[in-house]
């Protein structure tokens, strides 16, 4: 008996090692801000520069999602049919933020795409998205009716993602009190 | 790993298809090599700081902050566009007198303790700390209650 356990504790080691190797995202982080407020921010609307685009737009009666995008982004150029489809089929309020980016070009973007966010706030210098804890782009806020960061979504939106994470999130906060 | 986040990375679109512009590339970049000591340093020098205990603190705190985008680097040693942000935050915050406590807790608020490489004692962490001085005790413990003893006895 006494022999087997150094064999059982290697074992137990490389069942670890397996897990973290092959199964684990440490590319993908848990937001820092979970359960907590959206930060306080003011950015202007992409494509009616007076407008303002304030944590206060959130509505306040049902979950929305704040996406975070770049037109330098090749992922979110995928994500963007998906983006579309939010809007469309789903009808969940979706703002986003153009992070680092050149305005014209995401202007031209919208105009050719077609624009499914209801205000989109534009971030040259990057400041909110730091203030949000945004490491790259696309990266998924939902926010509760409260104005609470509930979850974050690293990474295109897949069909598959909507169906089991996403979408289940948003009909349970839409059918909280 | 599949690819579906983009970190921001500067690249041109430039492509090299022709030989010519291939060898004017490549002199370019010997050039680069030769002229590489004096960039960096030109890089390192774009902060001004009025003491040099602030700058000690600046270059203390950008080594001991990870960069998020690339995790295996610090924003000290990182060129993503998101450390030279970090790095700008951390220099004006030292500009604005904050403390080195004020100024981990701003990053962690927005990145999680994952940002520092050195994790900071709390509920969270304290066995990890406490795990290398536990096991030695625990060693220390089981040689002298039972293999010493039984060594002097043979």
């Amino acid at each position: 008996m006494k022999k087997i356990i150094p064999f059982l504790i290697i074992f137990g080691l490389c069942v670890l090692f397996y897990k973290e190797l092959f199964y684990s995202h440490p590319e993908e982080l848990p937001s820092a801000l979970i359960g907590q407020s959206v930060p306080a921010f003011t950015l202007y609307d992409l494509t009616r520069p007076n407008i303002k685009f304030t944590e206060t737009n959130f509505p306040h009666d049902r979950a929305s999602l704040l996406n975070v995008w770049a037109t330098w982004c090749h992922v979110c150029a995928q994500e963007h049919e998906m983006m579309m489809k939010i809007t469309n089929e789903y009808h969940v309020p979706l703002y986003s933020i153009d992070y680092k980016d050149n305005a014209d070009a995401a202007r031209k973007w919208l105009a050719n795409a077609g624009n499914p966010f209801i205000l989109t706030g534009n971030d040259a210098s990057g400041d909110v998205a730091i203030d949000l804890g945004v490491y790259g782009t696309p990266e998924t806020f939902l926010i509760s009716k409260k104005g609470k960061i509930t979850y974050r979504y690293v990474g295109a939106i897949t069909q598959e993602a909507w169906d089991q994470v996403l979408y289940p999130m948003i009909k349970k906060m839409d059918g909280e009190k | 790993m599949q690819i579906n986040h983009c970190p921001k990375v500067e690249h041109s679109d430039d492509d090299f298809t022709s030989i010519k512009r291939y060898k004017s590339f490549v002199a370019v970049l010997l050039w680069m090599t030769v002229l590489m000591t004096s960039l960096t340093y030109a890089s390192e020098d774009l902060h001004h700081f009025t003491t040099k205990s602030d700058e000690l603190r600046y270059q203390t705190l950008i080594q001991q902050t990870r960069c998020v985008v690339c995790q295996g680097q610090n924003i000290a040693d990182s060129n993503a566009p998101l450390a030279t942000d970090l790095r700008e935050k951390i220099f004006q915050m030292i500009h604005d007198k904050k403390s080195n406590e004020e100024i981990k807790n701003y990053l962690t608020k927005r990145y999680g303790e994952f940002i520092l490489y050195q994790p900071r004692w709390n509920k969270l962490t304290y066995f990890l700390w406490a795990f290398p001085f536990i096991s030695l005790l625990t060693l220390l413990g089981f040689l002298f209650s039972y293999a010493l003893p039984k060594r002097r006895v043979s």
